[in-house]
């Protein structure tokens, strides 16, 4: 306690704890007022009665479409906001407090504006383009908050660089280890050899089964061989512990890899679906008063 | 000639060790094989792979042994010759043999320089980690992915559509199919409106222009203002911030109020076109008199701020001269319109009348006390009546026969007093009465004779009590006679044609700037509305007041049987036919559908 205060008296901050994160930022303020904005929406909304039907092209539908849009560019901003980390009110942990909460607002704001009032058409592509946006917002706070933990875990102590020296490390030994192989066993090995770790693509990335893999493969290829002698000395035996140590090894490697994709994936969805969806607010706008 | 050859291994720090071999052999094995003269441990090479041998002139050959090619100066052979000098560059797996003449105290022999070029597996190759281990490896950048995200929605609904309106024809060759520009759609259009889908141009007419009132008056032919534009503006008033500023960002647009789209509002969806909100009225019409001078009384909402209705009547002026006011029911007026007619005693159950049309029978149409269908029926529209005419509907009772010849009933000709006064003294002047002329001139009693076979046999069995023609003609025009109950009647001083009958007119429609329609309200009896069962007098103006109609009907938003917006009975752009509202049916149930196809043809437009 009494270090507490005195780490609050040296940095000046108010801070309640000092592992307070992005969400419960300032016991849940953006969340407050978030919710308090889509409340008002809501409400106004519900006693607005707009004839023939609620739509975008009322005093109603401009006034949450202007804030709509204004609120888009500002959740943008955030992007150049976190390349500048500055300490107090507006810090990027309150920054980025706002962005998520008034971000999930916008479901409110933006869908009241709408009308409830779809189509085929570039209104409603914005629309559609702001909900993935959202959405993937949503679900790379839901990574963030599950996935480190078991990245953790995976990983065990060692570092990526040390994953990969460990693979390299077997890789030598295999290669090593087949040198008195004939040219079919050589191909087998080679196999594993030549697979790459980081190859698969997104779809193996993020389901982590690489269907192509060559130590798999491999592996298989060495059991089922025909040369294969119950002598002491075969070759084989050693390729085989070895092929399955780079199998477990991949395995982990995998694993990070899937982790991380699911941690990455977010963004990529993230960033250029939001940079489409200014693209489509500014058609939507153009579009609704060129034949205003 | 010998050969000399360097292996050069690689330190983990990067050093470079060169161990030089001489073999003083003319051929020389490479392969996997330990046993080989050239040792390469790499799984790409075959255990006995090639022999490298000197030839004649100078001359270097490689053959395969193992039918496993490699590549000579990046050709892949297996078997290759060439000089010496100036050598080659063999690549064998992962190893690179570069074969050279030797220089200084070498002179003479071929050296070959090993070396591993390739890595040992895939994982071994140099890799950035932050790129491999992430996302970055296997998508396009961020960066990337926005640019053609952008592009490709500008491309598809910003520059597509600009370019599908500025190139297509404005003339009637456009092709009524797809355009771009429906891209940028708000909605499907009304149901009436259809088939103007695919074929935007018909209303959005020019490029980047709202639509026009002239765009709509190009179809809608025969549709009138609602008034002079300058007064509707004026009675709008002073608009409200929030109006005032559409007003000034649709001016920045070129855009003047009063558009026929401001009230008529299209892409809303597929359906009916959405019926005009009683507010669009109420906005000029609610305290209107206190902004423009105007004969017509504030009005809002029908259940609370509607005035007592004023129905047109007729006035007798001097000389008989019809005129004709606005009267409202609360001064309870009386019209002129030249008839004697009780109500009350008409319709009455217990008296003479009904026993009279009890008397007729069913046969003739009666049967029972009259009701209003006896004299009033609807018209083709269903929604009013058609004028009473004197035979059907009061000739049975109130006959005008005065002669029988042979089986044949003689009548007076009813709306023409000359010829009544002719057919009278052409009677006499055939020598009358010859036979017992019916009941002298006496208007027919109801009860007299209930058939034309009993109303016969009473012509021959009467007692003519008139001496001579003008005698006659004196009581059919006076009191008691079959014109004066009814009519009324003046002398004229003229011989030939002694009396004259003022003219009736019955008025066919009070409500000349609404309307109403009498089949919407057929689970209605006649006297829940017009209360003629005490109606002594014809110049009684029947019409339900106000409050009756309030009892079922309220305003746009009431709680009553029946929300009445103000189109249900006034059209903005008003004909003497149902307003739209409910010539299309679509404010009330079923009631008034079939209205629409028959007013349409009588108004003789379709818009």
């Amino acid at each position: 306690m009494a270090s507490k205060s005195l780490r609050q008296a040296t940095t000046g901050r108010e801070r309640a704890s000092e592992h307070e994160g992005f969400l419960r930022y300032q016991s849940y303020k953006w969340l407050k007022i978030a919710l308090g904005i889509s409340a008002v929406a809501l409400l106004i909304y519900a006693f607005n009665d707009v004839q023939p039907k609620p739509n975008g092209g009322s005093i109603y539908g401009y006034t949450t479409g202007t804030i709509g849009v204004l609120l888009i560019l500002w959740l943008t901003m955030l992007g150049v906001r976190k390349r500048a980390i500055t300490p107090g009110r507006w810090s990027l942990k309150s920054w980025t407090s706002a962005h998520v909460y008034l971000g999930l607002s916008l479901i409110v704001i933006a869908t009241l504006h709408t009308g409830f009032d779809f189509g085929w058409n570039v209104h409603t592509l914005a629309y559609a383009l702001m909900m993935i946006v959202i959405a993937s917002g949503v679900f790379g706070i839901a990574t963030y908050a599950m996935l480190p933990q078991a990245l953790s875990a995976n990983r065990g102590e060692t570092t990526q660089v040390q994953m990969l020296d460990n693979l390299r490390m077997i890789d030598r030994q295999l290669n090593e280890a087949a040198q008195p192989l004939d040219a079919e066993g050589a191909a087998i090995v080679r196999m594993a050899l030549d697979d790459d770790p980081f190859g698969g693509g997104l779809i193996a990335r993020l389901t982590g089964h690489y269907r192509k893999c060559g130590t798999r493969a491999a592996l298989a290829a060495v059991r089922a061989h025909p040369g294969r002698k119950e002598a002491a000395a075969d070759p084989y035996d050693h390729v085989e512990v070895l092929l399955e140590r780079k199998r477990s090894s991949l395995s982990r490697i995998r694993k990070h890899l899937r982790l991380k994709a699911l941690l990455e994936v977010w963004l990529y969805l993230h960033i250029p679906l939001t940079f489409a969806l200014i693209a489509a607010l500014f058609v939507h706008i153009v579009s609704v008063f060129y034949y205003w | 000639m010998s050969f000399i050859v360097r292996t050069v291994a690689r330190t983990a720090d990067g050093r470079d060790i060169v161990r030089p071999k001489s073999f003083d052999k003319a051929e020389l094995s490479i392969g996997r094989s330990p046993s080989s003269d050239i040792h390469l441990p790499d799984l790409a090479v075959a255990l006995n792979h090639a022999v490298i041998r000197t030839a004649a002139g100078g001359a270097v050959e490689i053959v395969a042994t193992a039918g496993m090619p490699f590549l000579v100066d990046g050709k892949s052979t297996e078997h290759e010759r060439f000089s010496a000098s100036p050598g080659a560059n063999i690549r064998i797996g992962s190893h690179s043999l570069s074969v050279e003449p030797g220089e200084g105290d070498e002179k003479g022999a071929v050296v070959i320089t090993v070396e591993r070029v390739g890595a040992i597996s895939n994982a071994s190759e140099e890799k950035e980690e932050a790129r491999v281990f992430s996302l970055a490896s296997v998508l396009p950048s961020r960066r990337i992915m926005a640019w053609a995200g952008v592009l490709l929605v500008l491309a598809i609904f910003l520059a597509w559509p600009l370019v599908s309106i500025h190139t297509q024809p404005t003339d009637n060759s456009r092709k009524v199919a797809f355009h771009a520009d429906e891209l940028w759609t708000s909605g499907k259009l009304s149901q009436v409106h259809r088939s103007l889908e695919n074929n935007c141009q018909a209303c959005h007419v020019k490029a980047g222009e709202s639509v026009r009132d002239t765009a709509c008056v190009a179809c809608h032919t025969k549709v009138h203002d609602h008034a002079d534009k300058a007064k509707l503006l004026e009675a709008k008033g002073s608009p409200g911030i929030v109006d005032g500023t559409k007003q000034f960002v649709g001016g920045i647009f070129g855009i003047q109020p009063g558009r026929c789209v401001e009230c008529h509002t299209e892409h809303q969806g597929q359906t009916a076109m959405p019926v005009t909100d009683e507010r669009f009225c109420t906005n000029c019409h609610e305290d209107m008199s206190k902004r423009i001078d105007t004969a017509l009384k504030d009005a809002a909402d029908f259940g609370e701020h509607h005035p007592q209705f004023e129905p047109t009547i007729r006035f007798a002026g001097p000389n008989g001269v019809p005129s004709f006011r606005r009267v409202s029911l609360d001064a309870n007026p009386k019209e002129d319109n030249g008839l004697k007619f009780p109500h009350d005693l008409h319709l009455s159950t217990t008296n003479g009348v009904a026993q009279m049309a009890k008397t007729l029978g069913k046969a003739e149409g009666y049967g029972a006390p009259l009701d209003c269908a006896n004299c009033h029926t609807r018209d083709a529209t269903g929604s009013s009546f058609v004028a009473v005419k004197m035979e059907p509907a009061c000739g049975a009772c109130h006959s005008l026969a005065f002669d029988q010849v042979g089986g044949t009933i003689r009548t007076l000709r009813h709306g023409d007093p000359a010829q009544v006064v002719a057919d009278i003294r052409a009677f006499y002047r055939a020598g009358a009465p010859r036979n017992p002329a019916l009941q002298g001139m006496d208007r027919r009693r109801p009860g007299d004779f209930a058939s034309a076979a009993q109303r016969a046999s009473f012509a021959q069995t009467s007692a003519m009590h008139i001496g001579n023609a003008d005698q006659a003609i004196r009581a059919v025009f006076s009191k008691g006679g079959a014109c004066f109950d009814c009519h009324t009647v003046r002398a004229t001083g003229n011989p030939t044609t002694p009396f004259a009958v003022t003219p009736v007119a019955l008025s066919r429609r009070y409500m000349m700037k609404g309307w109403f329609d009498h089949a919407a309200h057929d689970t209605e009896s006649c006297a829940s509305c017009h209360a003629v069962k005490g109606s002594k007098l014809a110049s009684d103006v029947n019409l339900p007041k106000l409050a009756k109609c309030q009892e079922c009907h309220g305003g746009q938003d009431a709680h009553k049987e029946v929300p009445s917006a103000c189109a249900m009975c006034h059209d903005y752009h008003r004909n003497d036919f149902a307003p739209l509202m409910v010539r299309d049916n679509r404010a009330r149930g079923k009631a008034v559908e079939h209205i629409r196809e028959k007013a349409l043809k009588q108004a003789g437009t379709g818009i």
